[in-house]
């Protein structure tokens, strides 16, 4: 396979937090004038637009425009019941945008016919690079969007942004605002039924003449997710499991309390190998990258005598570890290698009341990402 | 392979990673569910909720499933098995005759809908993909039933010349197998690298069938090897059509019927396939087409001895694959009885207290001398004297409510043996448990109960119990569970599965308050001193007439009741709720929804089924939200 004789894509970047990624955005908005393309989720979470409004609040010459996502999850989902605090996220979003700035809005549709269209749907967002023509950078705000539409529309950007021809690189951010404790107290609720592959990443995993190779399952841990683990595993099928931990995490005991959590799972009903165990940084994405593609590419080589086997990577921790899934799948797809993504969606999400009362900014740590343009040619 | 510590854990037959292991571990009575008659002539339908067992049956029809059921058909976990699916034809002394293509749909088809591209080319791309998968599938398993290696022994598979005349669509001069697999590979590939694609989508360019060709291709005699036929006749099975889109689903069915191919084909899905109406009128219809569809759940619920049989063979089998292998059945690690001597104190005393409470209410009436004189109130162990006094409560509070303007004549000792049936003794059974902890949920027949009807639930339980007496053998203790571990082991499985409900289940937070509902209004039904409904009131019932206005209903998202409708379908769907149709009953014709057998351990309900209450809709609606409210004295249940 050629692209294990190739240096990783990401194997040099550029990750920055808290007051070091404020410097960072300080410096690129100070340089020159740069027009931005701001592209966030609506919705309730209470960090919806902490993250726009500590880079707006920076300054800097050039257009700051906004494209707000909007998912409808069904009539039945409980984030129904927050429309009052999406409301307060869009007066809050209009109140930071200037009068000469554009905030418009983009659907993904959630359901056709009964089924999830999701994934594909959020791949359509935006069908060309022309659509960007007006901007020199791009900042996705991942913090409200569930993963099933951050990550075709990531991928999308990133496919547009490597295929599309343009006179200068197109500056390609993802932010995140991170915060544990809140995270802990929003909840999946109603999973589907089944797993699906993320549209763009079913990574030759439906094909029958390839049925008889070895499954490899990579599954990025995280907590109170025991449903979605086993009904990835049903749709997957795996031979081989490879579960990532985060290690090293700001809680030191994470990792083993994740695998006390799981213990039944993972070792009497889908009987891993402790040694098949990875780790990943817990607040590097560009580590859990480079493991997950470590490890595919390792087994692809070792499996290759008996035919190859067949990679699929699924996110179920934090987002920030969720992208490094995401990148190492879109590289080695890029690359010919087939890498599927499973996933599981919910109906929709609930928090629990005390953490919609609190103010998060102050326990809120801003992530940036650059994962193209300038700083990468 | 290594053994596996708790074999109950691997669960679904997709978990149990070899062939042989699954073969060791199917228990053979899953095949009654299969019709006697006509079925490989008849397409075969068999619906379930998730965890029946469909796909565990279906993989028994694989090539290597039979080969290995073959190679061990004298082994003494295989033998009866191998007898069975000897009857049916499916294998015999060489080994097996049928060539079984087992396929999920839970693939890219349903994606194909999605495709920016006119609904002909859609059908056309469906079925392309699934030709190339049953051709591909089927030369597999054709090379592995003659112990041939794949691919490298394509070439040998010859195709019968006449495959261009019967089926036009795909008549290509294949020279042999090699040329055919080559061809549905490629088919296979650009479809899905474009359904794949953020590239757009090239429709012109995409292969595509107007029908079910590839059955024609492999009908009888097919695909030959070394100038004999593969197998004697060609089962296709698709599972998961459930995943497939209304308008996939319905084309695959027709072409089905329309092939009338001599290729046998089955198809497995969970209820979700059916829309909410279709859901709220499973089991009431026939087809002409297909053979009666087979639920799974109710079959065994019609055979509930049988089915308790099946879960305790399959607990022993599993039991016997356990790591250590020291425990070889489990119901013997299950004790049944609360006669030891660890219990006597405590029935005892409840025979006390209850034989008190008896006096002090029969003590107002001279009508119940003899009954409380009755000998067998004081004859026998002390569990059963406390369970006879607790009969007797029971039946006196029936006679004071019934007869409080008659005179008070003695009744005879011969009514109280009359009227203490087995139905007051399991009531008295339960009150006793619920008034004074003692267990109620133990034993391998209330574990078989408690399954309702469906394997992967028994085996999540009787995998929990099975920890414990690998814990115990671990620790040199004797490998017995007590009945009030038991008890705690089924409640707190109980809980759980009530408390998972929105987490696992779609509109669950419905689903929860509608289930809770139930729960607790068949609770406050049960535990009425009169026992009115004894053993218990484990269900509800609406009209058939209702039933119809709910699948009306779910066809218009503002009508009045679409929310129950969705609600109720969505909990029949995972078997939190059984239903029985058309059940005659006071002149009216009823659809019986009954709690699932574990979430009555929840609410502290018998297990038997029998006991429910009719219910108008406009009450059901209120379950959801606000939720059923305990009546006080007085008031009306709702």
């Amino acid at each position: 396979v050629s692209v294990l004789a190739a240096a990783p894509r990401w194997e040099s970047y550029l990750l920055e937090y808290g007051e070091g990624l404020l410097s960072f955005y300080a410096s690129h908005f100070g340089s020159k004038p740069r027009d931005v393309c701001f592209i966030l989720g609506k919705g309730f979470d209470p960090r919806m637009c902490s993250g726009i409004e500590q880079i707006i609040r920076i300054g800097g010459e050039g257009r700051r425009d906004v494209v707000t996502i909007e998912f409808d999850e069904g009539r039945a989902s409980p984030s129904r019941s927050y429309a009052p605090r999406v409301e307060e996220n869009l007066t809050r979003l209009h109140a930071m945008v200037s009068t000469r700035d554009r905030i418009s809005s983009r659907s993904v549709e959630m359901w056709r016919d009964g089924r999830r269209t999701s994934s594909r749907s959020a791949a359509n967002l935006f069908k060309s690079i022309e659509e960007f023509a007006l901007y020199t950078d791009v900042i996705i705000d991942i913090s409200a969007l569930p993963r099933s539409i951050y990550y075709p529309l990531i991928a999308k950007l990133l496919f547009l942004v490597d295929h599309g021809r343009r006179n200068q690189p197109l500056n390609l951010h993802v932010i995140v605002s991170e915060n544990p404790r809140l995270d802990s107290g929003i909840h999946d609720e109603g999973p589907d039924e089944v797993a699906d592959y993320i549209h763009g990443f079913r990574g030759g995993s439906d094909r029958e003449a390839t049925a008889g190779q070895p499954r490899v399952w990579i599954p990025i841990l995280g907590e109170g997710q025991k449903a979605q683990l086993t009904r990835i595993y049903d749709l997957v099928k795996p031979d081989e499991i490879a579960p990532l931990l985060p290690s090293p995490s700001l809680d030191p005991r994470r990792g083993d309390n994740l695998v006390y959590e799981y213990r039944e799972l993972l070792f009497d009903q889908l009987r891993i190998e402790p040694t098949n165990i990875i780790y990943a940084a817990e607040r590097n994405p560009f580590e859990a990258y480079r493991q997950i593609r470590r490890t595919i590419l390792q087994y692809g080589r070792a499996l290759e005598p008996l035919g190859g086997c067949r990679s699929v990577v699924s996110a179920l921790s934090t987002k920030l570890l969720s992208l490094g899934a995401l990148l190492a799948a879109y590289e080695l797809k890029q690359a010919g290698v087939d890498v599927g993504i499973a996933h599981v969606e919910s109906q929709g999400y609930s928090i629990e009341e005390e953490y919609l009362e609190q103010p998060t900014d102050t326990q809120t740590v801003l992530f940036g990402l650059l994962l193209g343009g300038e700083y990468y040619a | 392979m290594r053994e596996p510590r708790n074999p109950f854990r691997l669960r679904a037959s997709e978990h149990i990673e070899s062939d042989a292991t699954f073969v060791r571990l199917f228990e053979p009575s899953m095949l009654e569910l299969l019709p006697e008659d006509g079925l490989w002539d008849k397409p075969q339908i068999l619906r379930s909720a998730p965890g029946a067992g469909k796909t565990s049956l279906l993989r028994l029809f694989t090539p290597s499933a039979l080969m290995n059921l073959h190679a061990l058909r004298t082994h003494e976990d295989a033998r009866e098995l191998y007898q069975k699916l000897s009857s049916l034809a499916a294998v015999d002394e060489f080994g097996p005759r049928v060539l079984g293509v087992l396929l999920s749909c839970a693939r890219n088809y349903a994606t194909l809908e999605d495709l920016d591209c006119d609904p002909a080319r859609k059908t056309r791309l469906f079925f392309g993909l699934l030709n190339a998968r049953i051709l591909l599938a089927a030369l597999r398993g054709a090379l592995a039933i003659r112990r041939l290696a794949y691919p490298q022994d394509l070439d040998r598979i010859e195709l019968r010349a006449s495959i261009a005349q019967v089926a036009p669509p795909l008549a290509k001069p294949w020279a042999n197998g090699r040329e055919l697999h080559d061809w549905a590979t490629d088919l296979e590939a650009r479809v899905c690298d474009a359904i794949d694609s953020f590239g757009p989508f090239e429709a012109e360019s995409m292969p595509g069938h107007d029908t079910l060709s590839s059955l024609l291709i492999l009908k009888e005699g097919g695909l030959q090897i070394d100038g004999h036929a593969v197998a004697d006749r060609l089962l296709v099975m698709l599972d998961d059509v459930h995943r497939l889109t209304r308008n996939q689903r319905t084309i695959l069915l027709q072409s089905i019927i329309d092939l009338r191919s001599s290729a046998s084909v089955w198809i497995a899905e969970r209820f979700e396939a059916l829309s909410t109406g279709e859901m709220l009128s499973v089991g009431a219809t026939k087809g002409r087409d297909f053979g009666e569809e087979i639920l799974l759940e109710r079959f065994w619920r019609k055979s509930s001895k049988r089915f308790e049989h099946l879960l305790l063979n399959v607990a022993d089998r599993r039991a016997r694959a356990a790591l250590d292998g020291e425990i070889s059945s489990l119901a013997a690690c299950l004790p049944d009885s609360l006669e030891g001597p660890e219990w006597v104190d405590m029935h005892a005393e409840a025979q006390r207290h209850i034989e008190a409470r008896v006096r002090d209410l029969a003590g107002r009436s001279g009508k119940f001398s003899d009954w409380v004189s009755a000998k067998h109130l004081r004859e026998g162990t002390a569990r059963e004297m406390a369970l006879s006094w607790r009969s007797l409560e029971i039946l006196v509070e029936r006679e004071s409510r019934r007869t409080q303007q008659s005179f008070d004549f003695a009744l005879p000792a011969d009514e109280l043996e009359e009227k203490d049936d087995s139905a007051v003794r399991v009531a008295a059974e339960l009150f006793l448990s619920d008034e004074f902890g003692l267990p109620f949920y133990f034993g391998p027949s209330r574990l078989a109960s408690l399954a309702s009807s469906n394997i992967e639930q028994f085996l999540h339980l009787a995998g929990d119990e099975f920890e414990e007496l690998i814990a115990a053998a671990i620790l040199k203790r004797a490998p017995l569970l007590t009945a009030d571990r038991q008890q705690t082991i089924v409640r707190q499985a109980s809980t759980a599965l009530w408390e998972d409900i929105p987490r696992r289940v779609r509109r669950g937070r419905d689903v929860k308050g509608f289930i809770d509902s139930v729960g607790r209004f068949c609770r406050s039904m049960t535990y009425q001193p009169n026992a009115p409904y004894a053993p218990g009131v484990t269900g509800i019932a609406i009209l058939m007439s209702d039933r119809e206005r709910l699948q009306y209903s779910s066809h218009d998202t503002n009508s009045e009741y679409s929310r129950l409708a969705d609600t109720l379908a969505s909990s029949l769907a995972h078997n939190l709720i059984e239903a029985t149709l058309d059940y005659r009953c006071k002149g009216s014709s009823w659809m019986v929804l009954y709690l699932n057998r574990l979430l009555c351990a929840h609410y502290g309900l018998p297990l038997q089924y029998g006991g429910f209450k009719e219910k108008t809709l406009k009450q059901l609606g209120s379950w959801i939200e606000p939720g059923f409210r305990v009546a006080r004295k007085g008031d009306v249940l709702l």
